[in-house]
């Protein structure tokens, strides 16, 4: 579903991402760790194009993203991202967040739209807020909005930037209720987070990146309990006694 | 004599209302065509590419740096030299379009550069373009920043229209210099322009109090 083929960035002399290779299957569920600065966020935001990669190339669903020709708009509405600040568009209610894109990307009927945003609120559980403001709202179900408004471009791919980071604890897990629910119904998707609870119980593999090279990637048990590389190893030491 | 050039004065009201509606008019006029250019240029200053930021930062550096007055005596006096021969009302319009102009696009581009890049950013990541961004996202939420200083600059414009009363436009400000030919009172002659310019300004300077501190409650 996803294949990078060495992918490299820079920002101007930094080198962001260093010779990436990765291939994410359908249906699959990946977590991405690293301590700050290891370029997790600029590994999720080159999928959609939202910076742009100087070496190698990205697939999407066969498609290569990272081509002129590419029709960047079908790429994006094919994919949700999730930002860790929510990014909720704030002058718009809640119900108008979710169907912008639908009706003016999508070109779907406004009735239509509306219709399969009340059901999405529904399922990330707020379905009485759909008339609401995102300043009304609490981190929690900000971020569920967030979710929805991604889920309601039918997208094939979920991309999650540390969706939880910016929450208040006692809001985490109804978060990460969703997500868990997403990843068992099969979606595939891509999480920058060190939730390790939630990579325990869905992940399919996880990966660690340091210094813009994925140094790590295992099953999860495997990865938290036996991590082979030293680096690895004090990152974990670290998150733990942090947690 | 007080009392005589009183009542000359309510007579001359005719002419102070004519050069009302002609402030009136040619402010009006400008206001609504420099805010067209204004929001175009403005966006334009935000646009990293071909360079348009830059020439639009050029020209609203040029427009604030030279004086209103210089512009005007450019766009009457010299553009004839070069075989554009205006009209005082269009050359009073044209130099106070393109003198607001330069100053709206200062405020719209710091309107939409105070849009944080997030809701550009969910935006493009679910497939919005230049456009529909501008028109949905950006524009709406710049909008807010954008009305309070907006309405303060339609009152600095009403404010520096006077000075086309010098390339002979008889606006109120020029009624008022006839007029004190006749009825050698000053105060009492200025005093009603001033009054006059009150009467359309203050309304609008209460507007940009009121939304101005609307903004700020939103932002709480
Ligand atoms: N827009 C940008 N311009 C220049 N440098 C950037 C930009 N975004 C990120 N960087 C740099 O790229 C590197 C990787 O950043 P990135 O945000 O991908 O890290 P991260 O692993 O997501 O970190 P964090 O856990 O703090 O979110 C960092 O050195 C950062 O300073
Ligand atoms: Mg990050």
């Amino acid at each position: 579903m996803i294949r990078f083929n060495d992918v490299n960035k820079w920002f101007g002399a930094n080198h962001v991402l260093k010779d990436i290779n990765l291939h994410i299957q359908p249906g699959e569920a990946v977590v991405i760790c690293g301590p700050s600065g290891s370029g997790k966020s600029t590994l999720i935001r080159c999928i959609n194009q939202l910076e742009p990669i100087q070496k190698g190339e990205i697939f999407v669903d066969n498609i290569q993203v990272n081509k002129r020709a590419t029709n960047l708009t079908r790429l994006r509405s094919q994919i949700g991202f999730v930002f860790q600040q929510f990014n909720l568009y704030p002058h718009l209610s809640v119900l108008e967040n979710v169907v912008l894109s639908p009706i003016k990307v999508k070109k779907i009927a406004r009735r239509e739209a509306e219709e399969n945003a009340r059901e999405l609120l529904e399922r990330v559980g707020i379905p009485d807020k759909a008339d609401d403001y995102p300043s009304q709202l609490s981190g929690g179900q900000c971020q569920r909005v967030a979710i929805a408004r991604g889920l309601a471009m039918n997208p094939k791919v979920m991309l999650f930037d540390e969706p939880t980071s910016a929450l208040d604890p006692e809001m985490i897990k109804e978060v990460l209720d969703v997500m868990v629910e997403l990843a068992v119904e099969g979606m595939t998707m891509i999480v920058v987070t060190h939730e390790m609870g939630f990579a325990r119980e869905v992940a399919h593999r996880v990966f660690f990146m340091d210094e813009g090279q994925i140094v790590e990637s295992n099953a999860p048990d495997a990865f938290f309990d036996h991590p082979a590389h030293e680096r690895t190893k004090a990152f974990l030491s670290k998150i733990i006694t942090h947690n | 004599m007080y009392a005589f050039y009183f009542k000359s004065l309510i007579h001359s009201l005719p002419l102070f209302f004519k050069g009302l509606w002609i402030t009136i008019l040619v402010s009006g006029i400008s206001l609504v065509a420099g805010t067209v250019l204004g929001i175009i240029c403005g966006i334009f200053r935000t646009v990293k590419r071909w360079g348009l930021s830059r020439i639009m930062g050029a020209y609203a550096d040029y427009m604030r740096g030279v004086p209103f007055l210089v512009h005007i005596f450019i766009i009457y006096f010299i553009l004839p030299e070069v075989g554009i021969q205006l009209e005082p009302f269009p050359a009073a319009a044209i130099a106070l379009t393109i003198y607001a102009g330069a100053y709206i696009s200062e405020i719209v581009a710091a309107g939409i550069l105070s849009v944080p890049r997030g809701q550009r950013e969910a935006a493009t990541a679910y497939g919005l373009n230049a456009f529909q961004q501008m028109r949905h996202i950006v524009f709406p939420q710049a909008f807010k920043v954008i009305l309070p200083p907006l309405v303060g600059e339609y009152v600095l414009l009403i404010k520096d229209s006077s000075i086309v009363s010098v390339i002979g436009l008889t606006d109120v400000t020029r009624v008022g210099w006839l007029t004190v030919q006749r009825i050698p009172e000053g105060i009492m002659v200025f005093g009603l322009v001033g009054i006059l310019y009150f009467v359309i300004c203050y309304p609008l300077i209460h507007l940009s109090h009121i939304l101005e501190k609307k903004v700020s409650y939103d932002a709480q």
